[in-house]
C-alpha cells in the first residue's frame, strides 16, 4: 500500500486513465496490496515515480477491488505491471513468453527505468512490442 | 669615519622636524620626564654622536609641549558635545587640535626611531644580537633597561617584557654573545635615551586617547563601522583623516600590520594582510574561515566611511550605520548553508536533438573514417563492365571503377587528407629534385620511384574524390594569377 501514488479504485477510473494520457506512458500496477511482492514492488515504484514523471505516469489498482479486469488481462499473480501509450497496449518481449506484462518484482530502479523508457521510445515511434534491454528468461536459476 | 655620516643622515632627516628649541625649559608635565642628558656638549656646533639632544629634538621642542598641554586640558574637560556648530568644521580649535595629534603622533612615531637607533648602536657593544631579535623599539627599550649592563641574563627578570618564547631565545643568545660591558658612561647615556623613548610612547598613547575620545566628532562614519578605538588608531597611523581618505582599500587594511618576526620564527601560520581592521568586533565576531574576507569587506567599507568624513558629508553616522548594517546582512548572507539538491527529473528520452559539435579537431577526427578517393572509385562501376574482384570471377570484394581504363589515372594514390597541414608544408620544403634555392611558387615535378613514368604532380588532387574541394583556401596550392610589376 503506497500512499504517494494514485490509487484507483474503479473500472471507470482505469479506463479513463489509460485514455487519458497523450504525451506518456501509463504504468498500472496490479496488485493484492497486502503481498509482499506486491510491496517491494511499490517501493520502487515510489523512488521511480519522481523520475520517470516526465514520460511516465504510475497508477495502483487493488486487484480485489477492481475485479473487471482479472479475466481480460489474466491477473493471477500478486503483482502484475502493464504499460499503456496512448490507449494501447504495448508488449515487451522480455524472454519470459508472456509479452504483455512483468508479473513479478522489479527490485532494481535503474532496471526498470530502462524498461520504461525502451516502451516510451517504441511506443512513441508507433511499435506495439518493444524488446527489453534486459532478458529474464533465466530468471529463475535451477 | 662611520659614525659621523650616520650622525649626518639623522641631521638631515630631522631638517623638518625641528622647531624652536628652548633647552632650559622644563615643564611639569603629568607622565613627561624632562631629563636631559649631556647639556653642555649641546654648545658645540659640530654634531657630537654622544648626544642624544641633537639628533633627537621633538622632546624638547616648543611644539611638543604646547600640543602635550592642550591634550591634558581637553581631557581634564571631557567629552563635552560638539559646540562649534559652524558650516566649516576645519575651523574649530578642537578639530585643529586633533589633526594636530595626528600629525604629532606620526612625528613621535619617527623620534622613537631615532633614539632606537641611537640605542641600538650604543648597545651594540654590548650585546650586538639583540637588535635583530626584538625589532619593536619600545620593546627593545624596556629591555635595554631591565638588562642593564649585566652580562649574566639569568639574574634579568625579563617576564612581562617580552612573550615567552622571544625570552627564551634572548637569554639563549645572550649566553653566546660577543658582546662585552659597556662603560658607566655610555651606560648612563643608554639608560636615559631609554627614558626618553619610554616617556614619548607615554605620551603618543595619551595623544592616542585623546583622539579616541574624540572620534565619535570628528569621524563618525568610520566609527560607526568599526569603532572609535581602531578608527584613532587608522587615523594615527595613516597620519590625518585626509591621508587616510587618500588610501585605497587594500592599504587600510594592512594598516597596523606588525612586522615580521625575524627571530627565526616561522610566519607561515601568521595571517598575512591583518592591521587593525582585523581586529575590529565585526570581523572578530565571523566565523574564522570567513575572517578574511570580512576584513577586506570592512576595509572597503571603512575606506568610504573615511571619505565621507573627510569631506564632512554625513555628520550624523546615518552612512556609516547603513554601512555597517550592509556588512553584517552580507556576512550573514555568506553563512547560509547552500540550497537544498532538488531531484531533477528525468528528461523525455529523444525529445532533444543530439547537439552536434563540429569545429576543426571533429573534422580531423571523422576523416580517420571517411570514405576515401579509392573507396569511392570502388563502389562505382561502369555501365555494361564487368568490375574486376579480389578473388577473380566475381568472388571477393569488387574493385568498381578502380584500374578501369577511362579513368584517367593508372594508379590511385592514397592522396592527402585536406587537413594534413603538417604534412602538406613538409612536402612543400622538401622540393624534389631542385636544391633550395628556388622560390616557394615552383611546383615540384619531378621523377621520383613512387610515380615512376607518370608525371603528375603528387600535391594535385584527383578529379573525383576531393568533391568541393578549392583551391582558394588551399594550403598547398599557388597563386593563380601573378602580375609582373614593370
Amino acid at each position: 500500500m503506497s500512499y504517494l501514488l494514485t490509487h484507483l479504485h474503479h473500472a471507470f477510473h482505469v479506463d479513463e486513465a489509460i485514455k487519458s494520457e497523450e504525451e506518456r506512458v501509463t504504468i498500472i500496477r496490479f496488485g493484492c496490496e497486502g503481498d509482499t511482492t506486491c510491496m517491494e514492488m511499490d517501493e520502487v515504484l515510489v523512488k521511480v515515480a519522481e523520475k520517470i514523471k516526465k514520460f511516465a505516469v504510475i497508477y495502483l489498482v487493488d486487484v480485489k477491488e477492481v475485479h473487471e479486469f482479472n479475466v481480460m488481462y489474466e491477473l493471477y499473480d500478486p503483482c502484475t505491471i502493464m504499460f499503456f501509450f496512448r490507449n494501447k497496449h504495448i508488449m515487451i518481449d522480455l524472454g519470459t513468453g508472456n509479452n504483455n506484462k512483468i508479473n513479478w518484482a522489479v527490485r532494481d530502479k535503474e532496471e526498470f527505468i530502462a524498461i520504461v523508457e525502451t516502451v516510451f521510445r517504441g511506443a512513441k515511434k508507433g511499435r506495439g512490442l518493444v524488446v527489453s534491454p534486459k532478458d529474464y528468461s533465466t530468471r529463475y536459476r535451477y | 669615519m662611520d659614525k659621523a655620516t650616520l650622525a649626518d643622515s639623522f641631521l638631515a632627516d630631522l631638517e623638518d622636524l625641528s622647531d624652536d628649541e628652548i633647552q632650559d625649559e622644563e615643564v611639569a608635565e603629568a607622565g613627561e620626564e624632562a631629563v636631559d642628558a649631556d647639556e653642555d656638549m649641546a654648545d658645540v656646533p659640530i654634531l657630537n654622536y654622544d648626544d642624544l639632544d641633537s639628533v633627537a629634538k621633538l622632546q624638547k621642542s616648543q611644539r611638543f609641549h604646547d600640543i602635550m598641554k592642550k591634550v591634558d586640558d581637553a581631557m581634564a574637560i571631557g567629552a563635552q558635545e560638539s559646540s562649534f556648530k559652524g558650516t566649516v568644521v576645519e575651523d574649530d580649535p578642537e578639530y585643529q587640535l586633533i589633526v594636530e595629534c595626528n600629525t604629532l603622533s606620526v612625528d613621535i612615531d619617527n623620534e622613537i626611531t631615532v633614539i632606537h637607533n641611537f640605542i641600538r648602536d650604543k648597545y651594540r657593544a654590548k650585546f650586538p644580537e639583540l637588535e635583530s631579535l626584538v625589532l619593536h623599539p619600545i620593546d627593545y627599550s624596556r629591555l635595554v633597561k631591565q638588562i642593564g649592563n649585566e652580562m649574566d641574563l639569568t639574574l634579568v627578570d625579563l617576564e612581562g617584557l617580552l612573550p615567552s618564547a622571544t625570552i627564551m631565545v634572548v637569554s639563549v643568545t645572550a649566553s653566546t654573545t660577543s658582546g662585552k660591558p659597556l662603560s658607566e658612561e655610555s651606560l648612563k647615556k643608554t639608560v636615559e635615551a631609554c627614558d626618553r623613548a619610554l616617556a614619548l610612547d607615554e605620551a603618543k598613547k595619551k595623544v592616542l586617547e585623546f583622539v579616541e575620545s574624540r572620534m565619535g566628532y570628528i569621524a563618525p562614519n568610520l566609527s560607526a563601522i568599526v569603532g572609535s578605538a581602531v578608527a584613532a588608531k587608522l587615523m594615527g597611523v595613516a597620519g590625518g583623516l585626509s591621508a587616510l581618505s587618500k588610501m585605497p582599500a587594500c592599504n587600510v587594511q594592512i594598516l597596523g600590520a606588525k612586522k615580521k618576526n625575524l627571530a627565526g620564527f616561522s610566519t607561515a601560520s601568521a595571517l598575512p594582510h591583518i592591521g587593525f581592521v582585523f581586529h575590529t568586533e565585526i570581523v572578530q565576531g565571523t566565523p574564522p574561515p570567513l575572517r578574511m574576507k570580512a576584513c577586506r569587506l570592512v576595509a572597503g567599507k571603512s575606506t568610504l566611511a573615511a571619505r565621507v568624513d573627510f569631506t564632512r558629508g554625513d555628520l550624523s553616522a546615518k552612512i556609516g550605520q547603513n554601512l555597517r548594517e550592509e556588512i553584517q546582512k552580507k556576512i550573514e548572507k555568506w553563512q547560509e548553508p547552500p540550497p537544498p539538491k532538488q531531484p531533477k527529473p528525468l528528461p523525455v528520452p529523444d525529445s532533444d536533438p543530439k547537439k552536434k559539435r563540429g569545429g576543426r579537431r571533429l573534422r580531423k577526427m571523422k576523416e580517420r573514417y571517411a570514405l576515401t578517393d579509392m573507396r569511392k572509385l570502388a563502389n562505382r562501376m561502369k555501365f555494361g563492365v564487368t568490375e574486376e574482384s579480389s578473388l577473380g570471377d566475381g568472388l571477393g570484394e569488387g574493385y568498381g571503377m578502380l584500374g578501369q581504363a577511362g579513368s584517367g589515372k593508372l594508379r590511385v594514390s592514397i592522396g592527402q587528407s585536406k587537413l594534413a597541414a603538417k604534412v602538406a608544408k613538409k612536402f612543400k620544403e622538401k622540393s624534389y629534385g631542385s636544391s633550395g634555392g628556388t622560390s616557394g611558387l615552383s611546383s615540384s615535378l619531378a621523377f621520383t620511384p613512387i610515380q615512376g613514368i607518370e608525371l603528375s604532380n603528387p600535391q594535385a588532387h584527383n578529379a573525383f574524390g576531393s568533391g568541393t574541394q578549392s583551391t582558394y583556401f588551399s594550403e598547398t596550392g599557388t597563386f593563380s594569377k601573378i602580375k609582373k610589376a614593370f
